[in-house]
């Protein structure tokens, strides 16, 4: 435990030096928040509420999916892949702690300074241009961390299980992007869920993708209320345990038939 | 005479080094079928969460799903072209030859340097954006019924080239910023990225102010908006001129001829990074 501390804080300095990525990244943010929010206003356009979310609630929804994309690495990580690729991968399993429990790590402190600037800088900045609501209930407020430290982990799961592809092709890369461009769409990013039409979120609720963006959305919107909340972060750990277990499972297999070329 | 063969031969070598490309990257197969088919489908993901959301609203300020598919399928076809063509001008693939100082071995070279550039990169993988882009396109067609014209048919391939040409001078403007900055300039991604994402819209759709820096400091307005309005015989919101619809390849020049301004100063201004 010491040890994912000390990898966790030596990432978080590492992601603290890059302050001019940082800027950039917000700015981008920005920009695609005010698109983003543009599209959905003109789709309500004289609308009260959609599906049980008032305008305000889906702007909120935009701002916060925007917020997520550096803490949760909503557009994907090439990581893993890439050691894999360079050899480096070999320090790395030599390192006194399991490959999954050291990306969790070094994950962990980058999330937290991407939380921080990306995040909540953005939700700062972006309300002072659209009307944005905030959890009304206590029970909002005492669940909200709960939910977005489980919709990360359910994130990173993924992110790591799709990595592990690099173990058997040297196409990793196209097939990571293709598989962060489902969960792009399926998790809430793209649109809320709820502005979509049943039958697919309803076909989404037996996949994990919900679990990493939209149930954030709708625990701070206040959609999902209730025993529903509870309901919902046991399905973040639910698929967080599924993901790991499998990806434990791949990664064992995946080691075993790794050949590292010198040099 | 002169001038006219430095032309022609410079013009073979430009095909050599894109066919190289071509056949190193065709040499790996697999590789290049993923890559172009995970390209096709980033793209297109963002084109289904739209269908998707259609299902509940039905229109967005009036313009149809079909509608906002003409948008689409014209911007992804032009900027997907252009993303291939202008590859060696992509900040991403441009900022790492200053960064390690392999743009001097540009310099070095007796050949046109902006054409050693083009001819650096070329990614073939662009293609399945491409694919991606007339898919949306042939969907927007089976939707609305376009009264084609002459004049139409004609103006269409005008307006395609004209944005490839737009979305690559700023392509080009963003690298030349990388000869002061070094590092991608990353807020580029806003005009080049975010462009794209802007034009898939009907500018009704923006505030004031968007629509303004849409107008006069990137004119995408002209470059997809305009057009479209022309093609889908759809009445002028704003109130242009009767020409508005034809100042694309316009617009294109402009920003075109402004970009290699830009590159041509950095050229001379850069001091290498001497690593």
């Amino acid at each position: 435990m010491n040890l994912f501390l000390r990898i966790a804080r030596l990432s978080l300095r590492q992601q603290s030096t890059y302050r001019a990525a940082m800027v950039s990244g917000l700015l981008t943010n920005l920009f695609f928040g005010f698109l983003r929010a543009a599209v959905v206003i003109a789709l309500y356009g004289q609308k009260q509420a959609v599906n049980g979310l008032s305008l305000r609630g889906a702007l909120t929804m935009i701002a916060l999916s925007q917020s997520l994309i550096a803490f949760s690495m909503i557009f994907g990580s090439f990581d893993l892949i890439r050691t894999v690729y360079n050899g480096s991968i070999t320090t790395d399993l030599l390192k006194p702690v399991s490959l999954f429990t050291y990306w969790l790590a070094r994950d962990t402190g980058q999330a937290i300074v991407r939380l921080i600037w990306r995040g909540l800088f953005f939700m700062l900045i972006f309300s002072l241009f659209y009307p944005l609501s905030l959890p009304e209930r206590p029970e909002q407020w005492l669940a909200l961390p709960f939910v977005l430290v489980g919709g990360w982990m359910v994130s990173f799961a993924y992110r790591f299980l799709v990595n592990l592809a690099a173990f058997w092709t040297p196409d990793a890369r196209g097939i990571g992007r293709t598989a962060f461009t489902v969960s792009q769409l399926c998790s809430g990013f793209i649109f809320p869920l709820r502005l979509l039409p049943d039958w697919f979120s309803k076909a989404l609720a037996f996949t994990p993708f919900p679990s990493m963006i939209n149930t954030f959305l709708e625990v701070y919107v206040g959609t999902t209320r209730g025993a529903a909340i509870w309901q919902a972060l046991l399905a973040q750990l639910f698929w967080f345990a599924v993901l790991t277990f499998l990806s434990q499972a791949i990664m064992r297999a995946g080691i075993k038939r790794l050949v590292l070329q010198g040099g | 005479m002169q001038a006219l063969s430095n032309t022609l031969h410079e013009l073979k070598l430009y095909r050599r080094m894109v066919g190289i490309q071509i056949r190193s990257q065709m040499q790996y197969r697999v590789s290049f079928w993923t890559d172009l088919l995970s390209t096709g489908f980033l793209n297109a993901s963002y084109f289904l969460g739209l269908v998707l959301v259609f299902q509940r609203f039905q229109n967005i300020r009036g313009w149809t799903l079909g509608e906002v598919a003409f948008l689409a399928g014209m911007i992804e076809m032009s900027f997907a072209t252009m993303d291939m063509i202008f590859s060696g001008f992509d900040p991403d693939t441009f900022a790492p030859m200053v960064q390690m100082g392999t743009f001097d071995q540009f310099l070095l070279r007796p050949m046109n340097i902006t054409l050693q550039v083009f001819g650096s990169q070329f990614f073939l993988r662009r293609i399945g954006r491409m694919i991606e882009g007339a898919v949306i396109f042939g969907v927007s067609l089976s939707l609305v019924h376009i009264a084609w014209t002459p004049a139409k048919l004609l103006y269409l391939p005008l307006v395609l080239a004209s944005q490839v040409a737009a979305m690559g001078a700023l392509f080009i403007a963003a690298s030349s910023l990388t000869f002061w900055t070094v590092q991608p300039f990353e807020v580029a991604n806003i005009v080049t990225y975010g462009g794209v994402e802007a034009m898939t819209y009907p500018m009704t759709i923006y505030s004031l102010t968007l629509q303004r820096i849409f107008t006069f400091v990137i004119p995408f307005i002209f470059l997809n908006y305009y057009p479209a309005l022309y093609f889908l015989d759809k009445p002028d919101p704003f109130g242009f001129p009767i020409f508005a619809p034809f100042l694309a390849p316009v617009a294109a020049g402009i920003m075109l001829f402004l970009a290699l301004q830009l590159w041509r100063f950095g050229i001379r201004s850069y001091t290498s990074t001497g690593t």
